[in-house]
């Protein structure tokens, strides 16, 4: 787990949109499997086997999604049922599962996305955009935390002075408000307080400047280049699958193994990645 | 590292994603790719416009207590998105657009929804969101001194942005699912997503109702105060 979130963010992010991206913009079963195997494998890498909670209303979104378009699109050859004088197709209730996969598995991709980039890993990332959009981006980030602590103090004191009890929904309702207007006041305040102590340790005055903890490694060049390489190697063969009026799936050439196989290993890169610290670990274990 | 530190740079980028880059893809999905591929080029303009917006927020010169005012509104935003059921984001917004200027409008919704998704889940949908609230912000500010005259505009503003927002949501939805825009499948999803176009429309409504005066008053207060 610690070797994936030491790679540098930029090569990270664009992993993630590459990853995510080209399951995205396919409708190949295949590569849909690849896909969300790789991105549960990832799953249960960084969490181990936790989130049955989230594990279950996805699978519930699975249903509803792969149940939507046969209900709603009649596109196709082959009926199998006839339901409110609408003909429900087997090509749609293929479609729908390939769709509903697709969003499950993206889903799954952005969830591991969200817990591997961290917000000093955002930082140094939107810091490339724009030194001053990241200046901003690290005060509203230091505020959330800083809000709740403050919000709840605020409520307490109101609480102690006996200002409302918490039994009376009326009550509760004023005073939720009335702490919301005293954090707004004391927010305002406590930033333009920010502001002038900035002011005055001369920010704006020369061109600005960042410190980050990342650099480029040759293990981040190396796996950047090699997530690109596998990647376009799977977009250039790309398998053609026809959904509608009938399920046309071009037939298994070396060259769309050969995209499977690669889109197989971009999907499998953090978990090996992963996979390998754990193995050395206990070979390290195991030699003392 | 990758930094935009040269002008020239992000005043061409100004220039060449609104004028050469946005065109080049809405043509090229007119034309050359297929049905699938709507959704990629939506997207691609969708990225291009947040960053066309942080190019030209770099190029400006903004005094430290804006922006430290804008960070301070991003804030609230993301802690009022963890209240339930009721989300001030877009009121909060809107408040943004109307008393600081569009352009504060625009930021402090695209930050809020770029940033409060690591808390609620980043997805394909963050650029979308980032510019839906983005442009309500934004406009808000472009009629900021409208909205503050009549409250009455302010109130209908407010429950057509949650309105507005929520079918244009419902579209990238429906495309991300079906490649195309099924009708069919657009209407269902309006539909099945009535309950919460209609909650975020009374939650704009009652949150710009309460707020909307006190937190102009106070906006005012603190300009005048520090004189920002």
């Amino acid at each position: 787990m610690r070797a994936i979130e030491r790679l540098n963010p930029i090569a990270l992010t664009i992993y993630f949109l590459l990853v995510s991206g080209r399951v995205m913009f396919s409708n190949d079963p295949v590569l849909l499997c690849c896909s969300l195997m790789g991105a549960l494998a990832l799953h249960f890498a960084l969490h181990g086997l936790t989130g049955w909670k989230t594990h279950g209303y996805t699978i519930a979104l699975f249903v509803v999604m792969a149940l939507m378009n046969p209900i709603f699109n009649h596109n196709g050859a082959t009926v199998l049922f006839v339901m409110n004088d609408n003909p429900v197709t087997l090509e749609a209730c293929l479609y729908g599962l390939s769709a509903a996969g697709m969003i499950v598995a993206v889903l799954y991709w952005f969830r591991a996305f969200s817990f591997v980039m961290t917000s000093d890993k955002l930082l140094y990332v939107f810091g490339g955009i724009s030194p001053r959009l990241a200046l901003l981006l690290s005060m509203t980030l230091r505020y959330v935390p800083l809000f709740g602590t403050q919000a709840r103090k605020v409520s307490q004191a109101q609480k102690a002075l006996g200002l409302y009890k918490e039994d009376n929904i009326v009550d509760s309702f004023k005073a939720g408000l009335r702490v919301f207007s005293v954090m707004v006041t004391w927010t305002l305040e406590n930033g333009i307080i920010t502001a002038d102590s900035m002011t005055a340790r001369g920010y704006g005055t020369g061109r600005r400047s960042r410190y980050s903890l990342f650099r480029w490694r040759t293990e981040d060049a190396l796996f950047l280049i090699l997530s690109l390489v596998l990647c376009a190697l799977s977009a250039i063969f790309d398998r053609a699958v026809v959904y509608y009026p009938l399920l046309q799936i071009a037939p298994l050439t070396v060259r769309a193994t050969i995209g499977y196989v690669a889109y197989g290993m971009l999907a499998c890169m953090p978990v090996f990645i992963c996979g390998k610290e754990a193995v050395k670990w206990r070979v390290l274990m195991y030699r003392m | 590292m990758m930094v935009i530190k040269n002008k020239r740079i992000r005043d061409i980028m100004r220039y060449v994603i609104p004028c050469v880059l946005i065109p080049l893809l809405v043509a090229l999905g007119a034309t050359v790719f297929s049905a699938k591929r709507h959704l990629l080029i939506s997207m691609g303009v969708a990225i291009l416009a947040v960053l066309l917006f942080f190019a030209g927020f770099e190029r400006k010169k903004t005094g430290s207590r804006r922006l430290v005012i804008v960070s301070v509104l991003t804030a609230l935003c993301i802690a009022g998105r963890f209240i339930p059921l009721f989300k001030p984001v877009t009121a909060l917004t809107i408040i943004a657009g109307m008393y600081l200027g569009g352009e504060a409008g625009f930021l402090v919704g695209a930050l809020a929804a770029v940033l409060s998704n690591f808390y609620f889940g980043q997805g394909p949908w963050t650029a979308f969101q980032m510019l839906g609230w983005g442009m309500i912000g934004f406009i808000a500010g472009l009629m900021g001194g409208l909205l503050k005259r009549h409250k009455a505009l302010l109130m209908i503003y407010g429950v057509l942005s949650g309105v507005i927002y929520s079918f244009v949501m419902d579209i990238w939805t429906v495309m991300w699912y079906d490649g195309g825009l099924n009708w069919q499948l657009y209407m269902a999803s309006v539909v099945a997503a009535l309950p919460h176009t209609a909650l975020y429309s009374i939650s704009n409504f009652a949150f710009l109702w309460f707020l909307a005066k006190p937190f102009g008053e106070k906006l005012e207060r603190v300009r005048i105060k520090y004189g920002i």
